[in-house]
């Protein structure tokens, strides 16, 4: 019986990374309660802040992996690791950078031209240029490659026609890297697709607000209507778009905001349980701990992997697929027994509302980055079931 | 011993046990029959001693060695206690004793020790109606009671293996030593231990419903191939993924601090999350393989209802949830994300 092998090689991360760790709890100590943010109580990698992201730029902790020749310092991954995790463990505003430090600088650094890279990634580190993520259309979710967005060739660059949606962060960010057409027709599926840089200042294009259930602005529709993109804004080769979709998509899910994004929910029910809880409450709050320490353990392992030179595509997708439903089980099981197990009645009603908040925000968690459905088809593949 | 070594070992381990282990013999230990030369053979290989020193005859493995063992054996369901046995030869080697041969098992309770004299109950002991001796720590002390000093009252598991309840009435002990693990230590290593066949035990449970449902076939085609069967799969996975991932990095946590401490927490929440995940690894692995895998026939139960037996022995996902969660809640909610880092109870 040939066993499909799923081992998370438990990985100690170097010392080196345990010691910047330090450092970082403390610069965050220090800056946390100076920087504006804008919205959110409780912040995790969606909440915008281009105070908090200039002050970590100012550390070099922004594409802290990167060349020294573009602004990085030339860390290791796994040091890359710590400070995302300290970022979210410490529920810092680290919405504004995000997206540059996690996919986009890596994609240019990888794909790009030397222009862009010159142009954009020191500018992503020092925390003052921040992208957003144009891959999904109205007609295009799950099903990337049935992008109908056409940049069509014209002198001196690309004419772009087409609308992307669930643009996070569209309205407060400089550029975005939208996936479109540039050759053949809609159906030809991978072939034919494109990166392109665009600068969302562009004449013809145009941000509206796409406002979530919860009343959140995070999303936009971003529209091209004849919209002019110069042809040194083409990312990689013409036609290459869909192998650069795909490496970018393996950056978006290995990492821990992927359980972590409402880290905030644990933290209050601490809080809200008191110092000495009954034993059942004690028992819950232990249960909900472990899940959460064991996917900090697969996910440094996938890191170390990653380190390693390994390329753990089945492993990332199962991390994000139980991390994503680790958070929305977490504001469920919290809020029951804090209902029966809360030390006070003021911190009962407002942690109900805390957990209530993080309720609504959970649809999100498996559909961002790749719906369940979608990973547990890679992971069936990995299974040898297709 | 070294990689190369160990994965010999292990090797070997599985080639044996994949020949010995069948349904068959499985099946007749739920009967009560003691399958007396799959022991003697086990024995020659040396398995219980795995973690004993050399000096004692023992093969001079680490407590990793063992786990890695045990986990291996768990993926058998291999129905003797070699996992209690080799813990509690681990326990007496290194409170100076010399590890006997024959099954043993570790009996871990409110027990008192009175100069070599054991008194007090303990429900649930694994292989209580096999094992020729009983081995428990009491506060500091290790102690080593014959079975012919002991009451037994049997009481097999929900898995078939013969469990049952112990008593010592003022027992004389064969052996006492001061213990490299406390007694609160040793229900964490058994439970390191049951974390480890747990993970063996999921593993085989994912290849068994992935096989099955390549080979079964309705409406004129595998069942694989059916998008729902493999969402079900898939999802099955991630739970054993995290079974085997929790035990493994409490596994190596563990080990960095050897028998007498280390990675407390970590077996915490690895024996937390294990028992937590067994349901669900049970209930898709068997609505994937319909009423087959529900028959005394298949071998799935072997390891499903191991899993349900698993998840409690040794401390449930209460038990060892309630530790953690009081811990980090006297800790307060600063506690909360450095400890986790640090793979340590808040303090």
């Amino acid at each position: 019986m040939s066993i499909p092998k799923l081992e998370f090689p438990p990985f100690h991360l170097p010392e080196e990374a345990e010691a910047l760790r330090g450092e970082v709890r403390a610069f965050l100590k220090d800056t946390l309660p100076k920087v504006k943010k804008t919205e959110d109580r409780f912040s995790s990698w969606n909440t915008a802040s281009p105070d908090f992201s200039r002050e970590l730029g100012k550390k070099g902790w922004i594409g802290i992996t990167w060349p020294k020749q573009y602004g990085g310092s030339e860390k290791s991954f796994l040091d890359r690791y710590v400070v995302t995790e300290e970022l979210l463990g410490n529920l810092a505003p680290a919405g504004s950078h995000w997206v540059a430090d996690r996919q986009s600088g890596p994609l240019l650094l990888r794909f790009g031209s030397e222009e862009q890279r010159q142009a954009i990634l020191p500018r992503i580190t020092a925390g003052e240029c921040f992208f957003s993520i144009g891959m999904s259309e109205p007609d295009s979710g799950s099903d990337l490659a049935s992008v109908r967005t056409r940049a069509e060739p014209v002198p001196g660059g690309f004419r772009v026609n087409g609308t992307k949606v669930w643009t996070s962060g569209a309205h407060r960010n400089h550029y975005c890297i939208a996936l479109v057409r540039t050759s053949g027709q809609h159906g030809d599926r991978h072939k034919g697709l494109s990166q392109i840089l665009v600068d969302l200042k562009t004449p013809g294009v145009t941000i509206r607000p796409i406002i979530n259930l919860a009343g959140r602005h995070d999303w936009n529709e971003v529209t091209f209507n004849d919209a002019f993109i110069p042809e040194s804004c083409l990312i990689g080769n013409e036609g290459d778009g869909w192998l650069q979709v795909t490496s970018e998509l393996a950056f978006e899910r290995s990492g821990p905001e992927r359980f972590m994004q409402n880290f905030y929910v644990l933290r209050e029910l601490v809080r809200v349980l008191g110092r000495n809880p009954a034993p059942r409450a004690s028992a819950i709050l232990g249960r909900l701990i472990a899940r959460l320490w064991t996917l900090r353990q697969m996910s440094v392992a996938v890191a170390g992997m990653m380190q390693g030179g390994k390329s753990p595509a089945i492993e990332a997708a199962l991390v994000k697929d139980l991390g994503t439903i680790y958070q929305q089980d977490l504001p469920e099981i919290a809020r029951v027994i804090a209902e029966s197990d809360a030390t006070t009645e003021d911190d009962l009603a407002d942690f109900l509302d805390i957990a209530q908040y993080a309720t609504m925000m959970a649809p999100s968690y498996t559909i961002q980055g790749g719906t369940t459905q979608v990973l547990r088809g890679i992971v069936a593949r990995g299974l040898g079931l297709r | 011993m070294d990689r190369d070594t160990r994965d010999m070992l292990l090797e070997t381990a599985d080639r044996f046990f994949t020949e010995r282990c069948g349904r068959e013999v499985v099946n007749s230990v739920e009967k009560g029959i003691w399958p007396a030369d799959l022991w003697k053979e086990i024995e020659e290989m040396g398995l219980p001693l795995i973690a004993v020193d050399e000096t004692k005859g023992g093969v001079g493995g680490t407590l990793a060695d063992m786990l890695a063992l045990l986990r291996l054996a768990g993926s058998h369901a291999v129905p003797v206690p070699l996992a209690e046995t080799a813990l509690a030869n681990l326990l007496v080697g290194a409170a100076g004793g010399q590890p006997a041969t024959g099954p043993s098992t570790i009996a871990l309770g409110p027990l008192s020790l009175a100069g070599n004299r054991l008194s007090g109950k303990v429900e649930r002991v694994p292989f209580a109606s096999v094992a020729e001796r009983f081995v428990t720590v009491v506060n500091g002390t290790l102690a080593v009671v014959a079975r012919t000093n002991a009451k037994i009252s049997d009481a097999p598991s929900h898995a078939g293996e013969p469990y049952g309840a112990v008593s010592f009435e003022n027992a004389v002990c064969e052996f006492t030593g001061t213990s490299a693990a406390n007694a609160e230590r040793a229900l964490e290593l058994a439970a390191l231990v049951r974390a480890m066949q747990m993970a063996g035990a999921a593993d085989k449970v994912l290849a068994t419903a992935t096989e099955y449902s390549k080979q079964r076939v309705q409406f004129g085609k595998p069942i694989s191939t059916f998008q729902a069967i493999q969402h079900m799969l898939a999802e099955l996975a991630s739970h054993v993924a995290a079974t085997i991932a929790s035990a493994e990095a409490a596994a190596r946590d563990a080990d960095e601090g050897g028998v007498p401490a280390g990675g407390s927490f970590s077996i915490a929440a690895a024996k937390s999350q294990c028992s937590d995940f067994a349901q669900k690894i049970a209930a898709i692995s068997h609505q994937s393989m319909g009423a087959m895998g529900f028959t005394h026939e298949h071998i799935l139960h072997h390891y499903t209802r191991r899993l349900w037996v698993w998840r409690r022995d040794f401390g449930s996902e209460s038990f060892w949830g309630a530790k953690i969660g009081a811990a980090f809640a006297k800790a307060g909610p600063d506690g909360l994300w450095p400890a986790l880092t640090a793979s340590k109870y808040a303090a």
